[in-house]
């Protein structure tokens, strides 16, 4: 059983810093990876892949520096990898980026899944899943934090925060899952060092027919406004705690 | 067990400069970090003189990125009210090829990396090595994340607190008087107001040293670098000072009091705060060396101790690329024996003798010895601003001549304490 797992190339979150005067995060210099629930997705399909047997195979649309990142998908178990390159890729958006995967996916001649993480570490719109479905003419199942295959179906838990809904389809469909259905692993140092030898077909978006256009503008990207009540308590402890319970009781934050 | 030719320790500077000489030279080299990234747990103070290690690495220095050419050279000796600050700017650090350059290591140890990989070398990071692992004497692998890989040759690269030296049982465990600890935050300003602020144009930069109170007595100094849109600032203090200092000072208090001196602050005003690291430094001199070689394994860098203090700055980084450089040479030449022995290893040690690494050891034998004096951390500022300040004041008596104002400050007994520390510096 071949499957599919689209992961996307993110900057560092853990690495990012914001700015403090302008609010603007700092991009400049900071490592790229691979997205969060990206990887819960692929640990998802190695688990399959050890039960059943089969290929993971890693599809990625990124920038320049994606044939390098994506050694960190071949190291936690993906055999092969399918990138499309082009530094017009940073920025785009879901249509974009699903159309591109689209492509990529039409590559591989035979799968019965594609996986992929509820949305990405840095836009989180969780529309790549869906796009792709609708591109690709496939069943789609989102939200998922358990998921079972057996032969040519598929038996999917989905989380919807209120209650929890059971799905069969039958293969392939496209799944998108929660960071809950697993926890990845870390790979081992010759798991790390194998995986710069794991086969990588290397695109160009006009190889593939694939067109980026812009639909979005970003217009500005700060961070949330952190005001802090600069408030100093130093006449000792005597009459600090009284004036602090007060104060707190003041912002709505303790009650009698 | 997987079999490699060389297995390097710690992505730095000597292990990343160990892994670009072999993987040119086509040797399977696998470089393992226990960081995020390449200089995710390095520190300097900020200078890297190129001129000893443009032949070490010549093809690397016309895209490395660096931050500023230093062409001033700013030393202050600070008192607790007042401080004397001696600045040289000279125009023929200005003109290229320039002899020192400020870096920032999270940047530089990055880039060094990605070339080491184009060049062929096999990077692991966010593995800690724990052990190596030793047949009938001989090194012969590691073991990271709980697996065993095997190598003719490890280099160990692993920093100042080098595990593998310790247990190769290279050298004992340190010995505190050997060590120092340094601090730095890395404070962004805007391009221009950095430039206003240190009278600078274009990419020149400053490299500004402190001693005096604000180490409180103890070993040591303070630093400040300019890169091309941040400030290094930060200080070194002796770890044996520090722990008999009475009453015992928290050292992030230190650069916290340092920070806040006017001198200091006017510099930095405005500017945010955007890493904050913290490092040990082996300061040992020649004496704090490890063994350098043995059965299948090589010491570079840190790891073995190539830091000196030279009294006026630290240096490291050079020892670190040149010893790095020489270990990958020396595992040339020992595959051309085909022994990797500790015998055949040996011609490490007889190239590091022949270049300016152990001969700069050497040379400054004295210097941790003569560091040690407590005067120059404590009298010497003082007596600098007693005089500096009565050179400047004029009160409403007559003005005294500067040998009586001199003179005033310093008894018979104070100058020839004086004098001997003198000679005990001219000696190093």
């Amino acid at each position: 059983m071949n499957i599919i797992v689209c992961v996307k190339q993110t900057v560092d979150l853990q690495q990012v810093r914001v700015r403090k005067e302008t609010r603007e995060p700092v991009f400049d210099n900071v490592p790229l990876t691979i997205g969060n629930i990206d990887k819960n997705a692929l640990e998802e399909a190695v688990r399959i892949r050890e039960k059943v047997g089969g290929k993971v195979i890693a599809v990625s649309a990124g920038s320049e520096q994606l044939a390098d990142t994506i050694k960190e998908a071949l190291a936690m178990g993906a055999d092969e990898a399918i990138l499309v390159v082009s530094p017009e890729f940073e920025g785009a958006d879901s249509g974009v980026a699903a159309a591109a995967l689209a492509k990529a996916i039409g590559r591989v001649e035979d799968y019965s899944l594609i996986l992929l993480g509820e949305g990405s570490a840095d836009n989180y719109s969780g529309q790549v899943g869906p796009r792709l479905a609708e591109i690709l003419g496939l069943p789609q199942v989102t939200y998922v934090s358990s998921l079972e295959v057996e032969n040519d179906t598929i038996k999917a838990v989905r989380n919807l925060d209120d209650c929890f809904e059971n799905v069969e389809v039958g293969t392939p469909a496209v799944v998108s899952v929660v960071s809950e259905i697993n926890e990845p692993r870390i790979p081992s140092v010759t798991q790390i060092l194998k995986a710069g030898k794991k086969p990588k077909e290397v695109f160009k978006p006009e190889d593939l027919g694939i067109e980026i256009t812009r639909s979005i503008d970003t217009l500005s990207n700060l961070a949330p406004e952190q005001d802090r009540k600069r408030i100093l308590f130093q006449e000792g402890a005597d009459k600090d705690v009284a004036s602090l319970a007060a104060a707190l009781e003041a912002e709505g934050l303790v009650r009698r | 067990m997987d079999k490699f030719d060389v297995i390097i320790v710690g992505a730095g500077l000597a292990g990343l400069s160990a892994a670009y000489t072999l993987a040119q030279a086509g040797i399977e080299v696998v470089v393992i970090e226990r960081g995020d990234y390449p200089g995710a747990k390095n520190v300097t103070g900020g200078r890297l003189y190129v001129n000893p290690v443009r032949q070490y690495l010549p093809d690397i220095w016309d895209e490395a990125p660096l931050e500023r050419h230093v062409t001033n050279e700013l030393l202050t000796m600070m008192s607790s009210e007042n401080s004397t600050t001696i600045r040289f700017r000279s125009e023929k650090f200005n003109r290229p090829p320039y002899h020192s350059y400020t870096v920032l290591r999270a940047t530089f140890d990055r880039w060094l990396a990605s070339r080491a990989e184009e060049a062929g070398a096999m990077l692991v990071t966010k593995n800690l090595v724990d052990d190596i692992i030793k047949e009938n004497g001989r090194v012969i692998g590691v073991v990271a994340g709980g697996e065993e890989l095997g190598a003719d040759v490890v280099i160990a690269c692993d920093g100042a607190l080098s595990l593998i030296t310790e247990k190769a049982g290279l050298r004992s465990p340190g010995d505190p008087k050997n060590y120092a600890v340094g601090l730095k935050e890395v404070i962004e300003l805007p391009r221009e107001t950095l430039e206003d602020r240190f009278g600078l144009t274009g990419d020149e930069g400053v490299a500004q040293l402190f001693m005096g109170s604000l180490t409180q007595g103890c070993f040591g100094g303070g630093f400040l670098y300019t890169n091309k849109s941040s400030i290094s600032l930060g200080m070194v203090v002796g770890i044996k000072d520090l722990m008999e200092k009475k009453p015992p000072v928290e050292v992030p208090n230190l650069l916290d009091d340092f920070k806040e001196r006017p001198e200091i602050a006017a510099l930095i005003r405005g500017g945010e705060q955007v890493e904050y690291s913290a490092h040990v430094i082996p300061e040992g001199g020649i004496d704090g060396l490890t063994t350098l070689f043995s059965d299948g394994l090589l010491v570079a860098g840190d790891a073995a101790g190539f830091s000196l203090n030279m009294g006026i700055t630290v240096r490291g980084m050079e020892f670190a690329i040149a010893s790095g450089v020489m270990a990958a040479r020396a595992v040339q030449q020992a595959r051309e024996r085909h022994d990797f022995s500790a015998a055949s290893l040996a011609c490490y040690q007889q190239m590091l003798e022949e270049s300016f690494v152990l001969q700069d050891f050497k040379t400054f034998r004295h210097a941790p010895h003569f560091l040690e004096n407590p005067r120059l951390f404590s009298f010497y500022p003082q007596f600098a601003g007693r005089v500096m300040e009565e050179v400047f004041t004029f009160g409403e008596g007559p003005k005294a001549k500067l040998s009586d104002t001199v003179r005033k400050h310093l008894s018979f007994g104070e100058a020839w304490r004086i004098a001997r520390d003198l000679w005990g510096g001219l000696k190093i």
